[in-house]
């Protein structure tokens, strides 16, 4: 009797768990719904009362409209291009100055990893200004290096190897060391295989994050055929904000790379956050 | 020996107490980071300290002196004003409402059976979704005539709101549309917060018979408090720091409602060339920054003490 009460009284508990939680989730779905619907309806159908859910005509000609005023092949490939090898420097440089700072001893260590872990405190916005007036002394104005070159090392994944380092045993470094394993083969055929999951993770939100930034690309790159897809998606906005299923397609287009992304690389990003409290 | 070599020597032996392939590459790495950090980080900032002192020009490179006229300048300029109180606003704001909730919802999510893998991925869309995607999306939704929330509240007969396009709306709208975005992770975290708790100390609970929302209260909230600090104080660092809503959807307005400090340092900055007023613009933003990191290291150190 008393069992049976308690499970309807669980039961009963979930029902209003599912229901809420259920409730926000589709919350959190809707506007890409609603993004994904509107980029395909006709113009006629998006701007009428009341609005229909569906596309009534399923049309893709918003797409096609956005892909010739967008130069859409040119930009996905700079902003691949770059956030790839952007996110390979930062996470190889990462990987490296975490193995030192985790595994080697040497005189101020631990002064110089919190001279550079100083720095993730620093709001991007304090050392912007020079940082471009550099970018254009060095020529460098609107150019890939300049994207790339001032975000090579991260103290954060610094960090974030430094700590996985001391999970792997000394001894088996050691262990290699005695059968005359070399510094540099210790680190990329030992430590890196082992740190695969970690890497995994942090190659996963950077290439997020890269593919996403917007501040220093908007003021660093000016030319429209070098332009990254955040900032182009945004001057797309300012010049046709009232043309929504071709903003929306624009949206859609500048969004599913990252999902598709996020979708393959889930696990990992699902570790990471509930590890690390990485955002 | 000549001093040069001298120096040469102890700046190699700075790196001493480690042989030779390990030293190499330690030099091999940390003597770049040192440099790149210098050069790419605390000069530009030490830059950006200088440069509020002066009258500089974007685009021009001589500049004088000017003294804290920047300062008193800025402190001064309603829109700047406007925008620290803007900004401090949408902070706290977004942070408390996205935390109430988000804990609210770990706990509802959490003790689920099925489905709570599948609906936490739903949680992650609008955190790996680009800013300017979202806010291209949330500009549709807010729309004053045709856009999804007015049709929907018109349904129920609720009169159209003019989120973006009002002074009393503007700045509410983007709050919402930050708590939309942030509640999912924050709940995300929470959740590992509170699997983190071992479970002896709700068993005891539970023989003594408390109910699941007292050992809510009681026991896991107070347990987890240093995740919830944590992300009350970084979400309020990362919200001070927004820019790109308030780039698309509004650029500051109307009439300076959701002007926030980010946007007027990008302004005087690209748009009016005067880096002088928006490296001060800058300082003040990274002293509030600063401020609120030493708070939370201070938590933290608290935390440990413990």
């Amino acid at each position: 009797m008393a069992n049976a009460f308690v499970l309807r009284k669980i039961k009963k508990l979930y029902l209003i768990n599912y229901l809420v939680v259920g409730l926000v989730a589709a919350t959190m779905v809707l506007p890409f719904v609603w993004m994904v619907l509107t980029s395909f309806k006709m113009r006629g159908e998006i701007l009428s009362i009341p609005p229909s859910f569906f596309p009534k005509v399923w049309t893709p000609e918003n797409y096609i409209d956005a892909a010739s005023r967008l130069n859409v092949l040119r930009i996905y490939w700079n902003t691949f291009s770059v956030t790839i090898i952007k996110t390979f420097i930062q996470i190889y440089l990462s990987a490296l100055l975490g193995f030192v700072f985790g595994k080697y001893d040497f005189k101020y260590k631990e002064v110089v990893f919190y001279f550079i872990l100083a720095t993730m405190i620093l709001p991007f916005e304090v050392y912007m200004i020079p940082l471009y007036r550099m970018m254009v002394a060095a020529k460098w104005g609107d150019s890939y290096q300049a994207l790339i070159v001032p975000m090579m090392f991260s103290a954060y994944s610094t960090f974030l190897m430094r700590q996985f380092m001391f999970t792997i045993p000394n001894d088996l470094l050691d262990a290699a060391r005695m059968d005359g394993a070399g510094e540099w083969f210790i680190f990329h055929r030992l430590v890196v295989p082992l740190c695969k999951p970690v890497l995994a993770t942090l190659i996963s939100f950077y290439f997020m994050w890269n593919w996403n930034d917007f501040l220093w690309p908007l003021i660093v790159i000016s030319s429209q055929e070098k332009m990254m897809l955040p900032v182009a998606l945004s001057s797309f906005v300012a010049e046709h904000g009232t043309d929504y299923g071709l903003i929306m397609a624009g949206a859609v287009m500048a969004s599913l790379p990252v999902i598709i992304v996020f979708v393959i690389f889930q696990r990992y990003v699902v570790q990471g956050i509930s590890l690390t409290g990485l955002k | 020996m000549t001093g040069i070599q001298l120096r040469v020597k102890s700046i190699i032996n700075l790196f001493g107490g480690i042989n030779g392939p390990k030293k190499r590459m330690t030099l091999f790495i940390v003597v770049p980071a040192i440099i790149y950090y210098l050069i790419l980080r605390y000069y530009p900032v030490f830059q950006t300290m200088i440069l509020s002192l002066t009258d500089a020009k974007l685009l021009r490179k001589d500049y004088q002196f000017i003294g804290l006229e920047n300062y008193t300048f800025i402190f001064h300029d309603p829109p700047f004003v406007k925008a620290i109180i803007n900004t401090t606003v949408y902070a706290f704001a977004t942070t408390i409402l996205t935390v109430i909730l988000a804990l609210i919802l770990a706990f509802l999510l959490n003790p689920l059976p099925y489905g709570n893998n599948f609906m936490r991925l739903l949680f992650y869309l609008p955190m790996i979704t680009s800013g300017i995607a979202i806010a291209t999306i949330w500009l549709w939704l807010y729309q004053a005539r045709f856009g999804l929330f007015n049709q929907v509240l018109g349904n129920f007969g609720v009169h159209p709101i003019p989120w973006l396009i009002s002074k009393e709306w503007a700045l509410p709208s983007l709050i919402i549309m930050a708590i939309w975005g942030g509640v999912g992770y924050d709940a995300i975290v929470f959740i590992a917060g509170i699997r983190g708790i071992p479970t002896e100390y709700n068993e005891a609970a539970k023989i003594d018979g408390a109910t699941e929302w007292q050992m809510a209260i009681h026991i896991t909230l107070p347990l987890m408090s240093r995740v919830v600090v944590f992300i009350v104080v970084t979400s309020i660092i990362g919200s001070f720091q927004v820019f790109q809503q308030v780039f698309l959807m509004t650029r500051g307005g109307p009439l300076d409602s959701t002007r926030v400090i980010s946007f007027s340092i990008y302004d005087y900055a690209f748009s009016r060339l005067k880096i002088g007023i928006s490296a001060s613009m800058a300082f003040v933003l990274f002293i509030i920054v600063g401020v609120l990191t030493v708070i939370q290291l201070r938590m933290q150190r608290h935390d440990w003490e413990l």
